[in-house]
């Protein structure tokens, strides 16, 4: 394997710890909350914290991945990147505008 | 749907049921959110949309829990991944539109219909359609974005070419709108999109859709969350349970004959395909989803 293929892989090895260890810590948070209300200790707020988390971790891996282009100065998947992290913003925005629509 | 109603047992219900799932799914390498939730609704008794939003969360979990054996063995075509989710995302989008519009029964109904249609893809064989291709695809789309890649095979590394990309990213737009719509991983459309349109070998396709489809569900699950559309109490023991489930799907894949497994899997949609027509039905009629 050619010092370029390792170098090229190393992003891949970066995202592979993050989601591993990134899941670890969504799960951890999320069963400390689910066992506080187990107990019967107020832990709503903390399994809503869990959950975010887990929604997050994907948005991380763009921004990673955002990085190891630009650093690459591949510029066309910069491009391609940053539109979906556009567009998964798009949906954030969304999501809080419709938050206190009658609909719901 | 309150969350702070529920007892202890539905959270252990719910973290099992979803371990369950998660487990089955991955025993076939797909994601086990197209059977959470035609369970939380048939026999949970939850609103279709508090679980489609808690079977989202569960979607992102089991993507990012199984991601790293996929990265490691490079078996995820990232710069494809990426390109085929500015569609999916936007797909997404356009589910979250929708979902607030489109009347439950319907959303039933739906679901029905990519059950069967799963069902179906179940029983039939994935050919391998992958192969040393010599036709350049007509845009020239995947040479600009040098998107073609190799993989490890038996100790050899095999080049692929990645065909048809506009055809694909069509279809990639439809599994991100279904996926927002319904809250699963989509597999029903992406394995032809992946299989039959971008021609990749089955290992990559496997590895590179299931890091696609976390970005995919986070652009829909971001904005229910935001909405307040997604239950914390719901989709919290339902996220947890799917991790486990498919920690224990990927050992439990060796072990059991894959042809039963697949008949077994196809009985199992069919039968949750007519419960969701049923439910979907009684909703039309005004009744409860009972």
């Amino acid at each position: 394997m050619s010092k370029a293929t390792v170098k090229a892989r190393q992003p891949e090895l970066l995202l592979a710890g993050l989601l591993r260890y990134g899941t670890w810590l969504a799960s951890g948070v999320t069963g400390l909350g689910l066992a506080m209300s187990l107990v019967g200790v107020e832990g709503d707020q903390v399994v809503a914290a869990g959950v975010a988390l887990f929604i997050a971790l994907p948005v991380l891996r763009v921004l990673v991945m955002l990085g190891a282009f630009l650093l690459n100065r591949d510029y066309r998947l910069v491009i391609v990147t940053t539109v979906v992290l556009m567009t998964i913003l798009a949906g954030l925005v969304i999501g809080l505008s419709l938050s206190n629509s009658p609909a719901h | 749907m309150g969350g702070s109603d529920m007892g202890p047992g539905f959270v252990l219900w719910l973290f099992a049921v979803s371990l369950g799932a998660s487990a089955l799914g991955g025993m076939l390498g797909m994601a086990g959110g197209i059977f959470i939730v035609p369970i939380l609704t048939a026999f949970g008794h939850i609103d279709i949309r508090t679980a489609i939003g808690a079977s989202l969360v569960s979607v992102i979990a089991c993507s990012c829990g199984s991601a790293s054996p996929f990265l490691k063995g490079g078996l995820v075509n990232i710069r494809l991944a990426f390109v085929l989710e500015t569609t999916t995302t936007l797909g997404a989008l356009t589910g979250v539109l929708l979902a607030g519009v489109i009347p439950t029964a319907y959303l039933f109904m739906l679901f029905a219909l990519i059950l069967a249609l799963s069902a179906r893809q179940m029983l039939t064989r994935r050919g391998e359609t992958a192969g040393a291709a010599t036709t350049a695809d007509t845009w020239g789309w995947a040479g600009a974005l040098r998107l073609d890649g190799s993989y490890p095979d038996r100790g050899q590394r095999v080049a692929y070419r990645v065909q048809r990309l506009p055809l694909g990213m069509l279809l990639m737009y439809g599994a991100g709108l279904i996926s927002a719509l319904l809250g699963i991983g989509s597999g029903v459309l992406k394995i032809p999109a992946m299989d039959t349109a971008l021609r990749l070998p089955i290992k990559v396709s496997s590895g590179t859709s299931n890091f696609m489809i976390g970005v995919t569900a986070t652009a829909s699950a971001g904005a229910y969350f935001l909405r307040g559309d997604i239950d914390p109490a719901v989709a919290g023991p339902v996220a947890l349970g799917s991790v486990v489930g498919s920690l224990l799907g990927a050992r439990i894949l060796m072990a059991v004959s894959n042809e039963r497994a697949r008949l077994l899997f196809a009985v199992v949609l069919v039968a949750l395909a007519l419960r969701m027509a049923l439910s979907g039905y009684s909703v039309s009629l005004g009744g409860p989803s009972e």
